[in-house]
C-alpha cells in the first residue's frame, strides 16, 4: 500500500488526545493539600499551651494562648494606649502599602534601565550594593532629620529597604529572557518596543513576582523600625511601647497580627502572581 | 535566492593567548528560489552557525551572504525559522502564538483572525486555539511553531533541527506534514539537520558538512521525484544515496586514519 504524505489527520486526533489526558492528570488534587497547613498550626498552638499550662517558663516571658486572646481582645476594643487594635493595624497597612508599592514602581524601570543600558548599571549598581546591608535602625536618625516625624519619614525608610530587591528582580528578570525568544521575535519584525512588549516584559515577570514577595516580606521587617520614629499609632510603635512597659502579653498580639497580614499579603501575591503568569514553571 | 559566498565563521578564543576558533570555514553555496535544501552534519560542524547566520542572529567574519541579492545584516520577516525548540511564547494562547507575526506587522492584536483560523486547521490545531504552549504536545508545540513562522507568507524558511527532539514516528509526521506544506506554499527552505536520512527524504539538494572546522565536503542531488511517497524509503536509490552521504561523513577507516 502507498500511502502518501498527506494523509495525518488520525496522528494529530491521536496527540490532540494525549494532551487533554495530561490536563486531566494535573487535575487531580491531592487531598492532603487542604489540611496540613491546618495541622501545623494546631499542632504549633497545642505545644504553645502546653509548655505554658506546665509553667516552664515564667508568664511574664511566655504568656499563654489564653492571655494573648485575652489580651487581644482588650487591645481590640478598648484599645493599647487609647489606639483601639483596628487603628494600628490600618495605619501600618497604609505605611507599607505605600511605601511597597512606590518601591514597585520606582524600582520596575530602574530595574529595566539598568538591564537594557550598560552605562546606567554601571552608574546605579555600586549605590545600590553600598545601600543594601545597611540595616533599616542606622536609617531613623536620616530619616527624621530629612523628612520629619511625620508619615513621610516612616514611608521613605520602608521604601528604601525595599526598592534595592525590587530593582535587582527586575534586572535579573530581564537578563534571563531566553535568547530564543528574543530571535523569535526579532524574525517575525518585531521592533524594540514591540520586542519589550511581547517577549521581554512577560519574560522578566515571574522574577518581579518573586522580588515582590521577598520585598514584602522585608516591608513589614522594616516596620518595627520605621515605626521607631516618633509614631504613636502602628503595629510597630505597639509592640516597642508595650515592651518598654513588660506587656508581654500585647507584643505577642503585636507579633500575631504582623504574622498574619504578612501571610495574608503573601497569599493576594501568589494568587496574582498565578493569575498573570499561569506558565510558570512549566515552559 | 540565498547566496553564500566564501563565508567563513571565527569564534574569540576561549582562553588568553589561545587562537580565535575557525566554526565555519569559507563555505559557497547558492539556493534557488523553492528549493528545498538541507544541510547534513556531525554535531558540532557549523551548520547551525550557517543557518544563525543567514537568518542574520549572528555576523559573518569573512564573505557575504546575499538574500535576494542584498547583504544580509539583521534578522527580517522574510526569513522565517524554525528552532530546534518550539519557543513559543509561553504568555500567549496557540492562537497568539500563531498569528505573532501578525500581530506585529499591523502593530496591535492582529485582525487577520481567518488567517490564522484557517492556519490552524491546516496546522491540525482545531480545538487547541485557547491552550498554552505547555498543554500541548511536543509534536503540536512544533507544528504551531512552524504555522508561526508561515503565516506571514515568508519567502525563505530556515530550519534548525526542527524535528530533533522528537520521537521517531512523530519526526517521520511531521516530515511528511512538512513536505504536504511546502508543495502547496513553495518557500524556499533551508533544513538543518544531522539525521542523513531525513535529509534525503526532504531535500532537492543536499549539502553534506565536515566536523569542525566547518566546510562543505560535497553536494548531492536527489533524484527522487515529487511528491514523495513514503515507500521510497526502502527503495535502492534511496539507500544509494544514504550510503553515498555515510560515506563523506564516515570515511573508510584508512582514511581516517591519513587524516588523522
Amino acid at each position: 500500500m502507498g500511502y502518501s504524505y498527506m494523509a495525518s489527520d488520525e496522528i494529530e486526533a491521536e496527540s490532540a488526545e494525549s494532551a487533554l489526558e495530561q490536563n486531566v492528570w494535573k487535575a487531580d488534587k491531592k487531598a492532603y493539600r487542604g489540611y496540613v497547613p491546618w495541622l501545623v498550626a494546631a499542632v504549633m498552638i497545642g505545644l504553645w499551651w502546653g509548655v505554658t499550662a506546665l509553667h516552664l517558663f515564667p508568664p511574664t516571658s511566655l504568656p499563654s494562648p489564653g492571655s494573648v486572646v485575652h489580651d487581644f481582645i482588650v487591645v481590640a476594643t478598648v484599645g493599647y494606649s487609647g489606639e483601639p487594635l483596628l487603628t494600628s493595624t490600618l495605619y501600618s497597612l497604609g505605611r507599607i502599602a505605600t511605601g511597597f508599592i512606590a518601591a514597585v514602581a520606582v524600582g520596575v524601570p530602574i530595574g529595566f534601565w539598568m538591564a537594557s543600558t550598560e552605562w546606567v548599571f554601571l552608574a546605579i549598581d555600586p549605590l545600590l550594593q553600598f545601600l543594601r546591608p545597611i540595616p533599616p535602625l542606622a536609617y531613623i536618625p536620616v530619616m527624621i532629620v530629612w523628612f520629619g516625624i511625620g508619615e513621610t519619614s516612616k514611608v521613605v525608610l520602608i521604601f528604601f529597604c525595599t526598592i534595592p530587591i525590587i530593582i535587582i528582580s527586575a534586572m535579573s528578570g530581564v537578563k534571563s529572557v531566553q535568547e530564543t525568544r528574543v530571535r523569535v521575535a526579532q524574525c517575525l519584525g518585531a521592533n524594540k518596543r514591540q520586542l519589550f512588549r511581547y517577549v521581554i516584559f512577560p519574560s522578566a515577570l515571574p522574577e518581579i513576582f518573586t522580588g515582590m514577595r521577598v520585598g514584602i516580606g522585608i516591608a513589614w521587617t522594616c516596620l518595627v523600625a520605621a515605626e521607631m520614629i516618633a509614631a504613636s499609632k502602628g503595629l510597630g510603635w505597639m509592640i516597642e511601647s508595650a515592651g518598654n512597659e513588660l506587656q508581654i502579653g500585647v507584643v505577642f498580639v503585636g507579633i500575631v497580627m504582623i504574622g498574619l497580614l504578612g501571610y495574608g499579603m503573601e497569599l493576594i501575591i501568589r494568587s496574582v502572581e498565578h493569575r498573570v503568569t499561569p506558565w510558570k514553571g512549566k515552559a | 535566492m540565498i547566496a553564500l559566498k566564501e563565508v567563513s565563521k571565527f569564534y574569540p578564543p576561549t582562553a588568553r593567548g589561545a587562537k580565535p576558533v575557525l566554526a565555519v570555514d569559507h563555505v559557497s553555496a547558492e539556493i534557488e528560489e523553492g528549493e528545498f535544501v538541507c544541510i547534513v552534519g556531525p554535531s558540532g560542524c557549523g551548520k547551525t552557525t550557517v543557518l544563525n547566520m543567514v537568518a542574520g542572529f549572528e555576523s559573518v567574519s569573512q564573505g557575504e551572504i546575499l538574500v535576494g541579492g542584498k547583504l544580509v545584516s539583521k534578522p527580517g520577516p522574510e526569513r522565517a525559522v524554525v528552532f530546534q525548540q518550539p519557543s513559543l511564547l509561553p504568555w500567549m494562547t496557540v492562537f497568539d502564538n500563531i498569528g505573532f507575526g501578525l500581530t506585529l506587522q499591523e502593530g496591535r492584536k492582529t485582525r487577520q483572525r481567518d488567517k490564522v483560523a484557517q492556519m490552524i486547521e491546516t496546522m491540525g490545531l482545531g480545538g487547541f486555539e485557547g491552550h498554552f504552549p505547555y498543554q500541548l504536545s511536543g509534536g503540536m508545540q512544533q507544528r504551531a511553531a512552524i504555522a508561526r513562522a508561515l503565516i506571514t507568507e515568508p519567502e525563505i524558511l530556515l530550519m534548525d533541527e526542527p524535528f530533533g527532539a522528537l520521537d521517531a514516528q512523530t519526526r517521520a509526521d511531521m516530515q511528511k506534514f512538512l513536505l504536504a506544506v511546502w508543495e502547496r506554499l513553495r518557500p524556499t527552505v533551508l533544513f538543518i539537520t544531522h539525521d542523513v536520512e531525513e535529509s534525503i527524504v526532504l531535500a532537492d539538494r543536499v549539502i553534506v558538512m565536515t566536523p569542525r572546522p566547518g566546510r562543505i565536503a560535497e553536494t548531492i542531488d536527489i533524484g527522487l521525484g515529487r511528491p514523495r511517497n513514503w515507500d521510497m524509503i526502502l527503495s535502492p536509490e534511496f539507500l544509494r544515496y544514504k550510503k553515498e552521504v555515510l560515506t563523506i561523513l564516515r570515511p573508510p577507516r584508512d582514511a581516517s586514519q591519513n587524516a588523522g
